[in-house]
């Protein structure tokens, strides 16, 4: 199973990913339509900043014990088999019990739609929009297999390296 | 080990969501929940929607909806349990069946309170909405009624008095505070939720109180309230709060004291002595649990708070030792009238020494209270703009110490990359 994972030293804060999701949840999936559709196609992650310096993505981590499904009064919060938390748009009534119980805060309220919005990974797409569009590779989707894997190579090549002075 | 039997009285929030627990954790356990309602469980808060006709009964059922996906739970309905005996651990339904368990959960909820000063409250066309029994039942009383008065101005009969315009009728609401949803924020915060409910064309009558029913041969045809005004109406729909279901237990020793008592892992206690009951467990609207920020005893009828609990008491009951992390007493978000709002924690600050900051514009109010030495966040309500207010949530919870975040807070700029700093 492939979660997205954030390398914050790798982040520029040049929020590329916040268009890219927005564009991929437009209803034509191209920047320059989707600018003048309406309802107003909304980013689902979010790029923050902490002084002095530090970018900060932050988007939905599709929790193992998800807050928002357990709290949602309507039954509009599952989980899929491939582990992801979806909000199914239909059933949601816009009582924002999800907003309220998410220690993420990534979990709008759509204006013009008047429901919860939140990453859905992308079901249309091999890699989510946002880690595809990622110029400095800060998102990467992959199993946690394999990113704890790459963390313990830097580790040690970084190890060794010291060693060697 | 012969695989565990777990009896669970309450086929609501707590109930489910404690079943949904124990499966996950044990595969092999027969799951019992013993609900007194004709229904399959449903999604309790959904009901309004019953009477709007925006949702169906099978539409707001909870079963393979939202996380209770788990499978081999036994639901029975119109199984009312009328005795409990921890000594033998059984249980009995209907007066008749013994039913034993090794494992029992207390979650029978609560009931409309009707306050006794209101006369006639028997006449057909009066409801308390609490079932989907009620719904159904008010939806068809709908088509004939002209007007409705509600009896109170809280949560619940917010959401029944916008089902109601939503159907044409018009609604009155007489409430006995000087302002709407008193219990979960102070008078300054509501007036905005007030303005955009008159906007829509609620009637709400501030500082009355309903003291009779007027009756004819139909059923309502009216009611008296105490400044001596008569409104004449179809549907009288009362919400002043609930009132644990604890009868049943009078016999069984098990600890009751306004709810259910529960141990700091939901467990009941036996007598008056407290001796815990590790085999039983309590949760949801009928427990008496604690609040995380005061300490003090609260009791909460709310849905978000009935599942937290019963997933905790399911862990327990399958053996997988878990701390309740107890309540607010104040834990609401909803939308009316095109205002969404939240208030959560401690609210109710007037002639407390409680820090607190209040930002208004037109169209949004935000108050952050904090604790006496300012430290922490201990209470909030957003009204027109409720971005983020997850995250305030979990400051309030964790007792999180503010240090440098407060002005990121005060100024409504807090997210996520602040409180990964302060880790």
């Amino acid at each position: 199973m492939k979660e997205i994972f954030v390398r914050l030293d790798r982040c520029v804060g040049c929020h590329t990913c916040e268009i890219a999701c927005a564009v991929e949840h437009s209803q034509s999936k191209d920047l320059f339509r989707a600018i003048s559709e309406h309802p107003v196609p909304r980013r689902r992650l979010f790029v923050e900043w902490v002084a002095p310096g530090q970018k900060i993505p932050v988007l939905c981590r599709h929790c193992t014990d998800a807050p928002c499904m357990h709290a949602c009064i309507s039954g509009a919060i599952r989980r899929t088999p491939e582990g992801v938390v979806l909000t199914d748009t239909d059933k949601c009534i816009g009582c924002w019990t999800c907003v309220m119980v998410c220690p993420y805060g990534v979990i709008g309220r759509h204006p013009e739609m008047q429901r919860a919005y939140r990453c859905d990974r992308c079901p249309d797409r091999e890699v989510p929009a946002c880690v595809a569009s990622c110029p400095t590779r800060a998102l990467v989707y992959r199993t946690v297999e394999e990113f704890s894997a790459g963390v313990r190579q830097t580790a040690a090549a970084e190890m060794l390296a010291g060693e060697r002075g | 080990m012969a695989s565990r039997r777990y009896v669970i009285i309450g086929g609501s929030a707590a109930g489910l969501a404690a079943a949904q627990a124990v499966r996950e954790l044990d595969r092999d356990g027969s799951i019992l929940v013993l609900s007194a309602e004709p229904d399959p469980p449903y999604y309790r808060p959904m009901i309004p929607f019953i009477v709007t006709g925006q949702k169906t009964a099978e539409g707001i059922g909870m079963m393979g909806q939202g996380p209770y996906t788990a499978r081999g739970i036994e639901v029975r309905q119109n199984a009312r349990v009328t005795a409990v005996d921890p000594r033998a651990r059984a249980v009995t339904v209907n007066d008749q069946e013994s039913v034993p368990y090794d494992r029992l959960l207390i979650a029978t909820g609560s009931r409309p309170y009707i306050p006794p000063t209101i006369q006639g409250v028997d006449t057909p066309g009066v409801y308390a909405p609490r079932t989907l029994a009620d719904a159904r039942s008010m939806a068809q009383r709908v088509s004939n009624a002209r007007r409705a008065v509600l009896a109170g101005g809280g949560m619940v009969n917010l959401k029944f008095a916008f089902a109601l315009l939503e159907r044409g009728v018009s609604v009155t609401m007489v409430v006995t505070s000087p302002e709407i949803l008193s219990q979960v924020m102070e008078m300054d915060a509501a007036a905005l939720i007030r303005e955009a409910l008159e906007r829509a064309g609620l009637e709400i009558l501030t500082g009355r109180n309903i003291v009779q029913i007027l009756s004819g041969p139909g059923g309502v045809e009216g009611v008296l309230l105490d400044t001596g005004e008569e409104i004449p109406c179809q549907i009288v729909c009362i919400g002043k709060g609930v009132r644990p279901n604890v009868e049943f237990l009078s016999t069984s020793g098990i600890l009751v004291d306004g709810g259910v008592m529960a141990d700091g892992d939901t467990a009941c206690f036996f007598g008056q002595e407290k001796e815990r009951l590790p085999e039983v467990f309590t949760a949801g609207d009928v427990a008496v649990t604690f609040d995380p920020i005061t300490g003090q005893r609260m009791m909460t009828a709310l849905w978000t708070n009935a599942v937290e609990m019963g997933r905790c008491a399911g862990r327990n009951m399958a053996g997988w030792p878990t701390i309740y992390t107890g309540t607010f007493g104040i834990l609401n978000a909803t939308q009316v009238a095109g205002v969404p709002f939240v208030s959560m924690g401690i609210v109710h600050t007037a002639g407390t020494p409680y820090e607190t900051h209040v930002v208004r514009t037109a169209n949004t109010y935000r108050k952050l209270v904090f604790s006496e030495d300012g430290k922490r966040l201990i209470g909030a309500v957003f009204v027109g703009d409720i971005h983020h207010a997850g995250l305030y949530r979990y400051l309030i919870r964790e007792r999180v110490p503010l240090d440098g975040l407060k002005a990121a807070a005060i100024r409504h700029q807090l997210h996520y990359g602040h409180l990964l700093r302060i880790k």
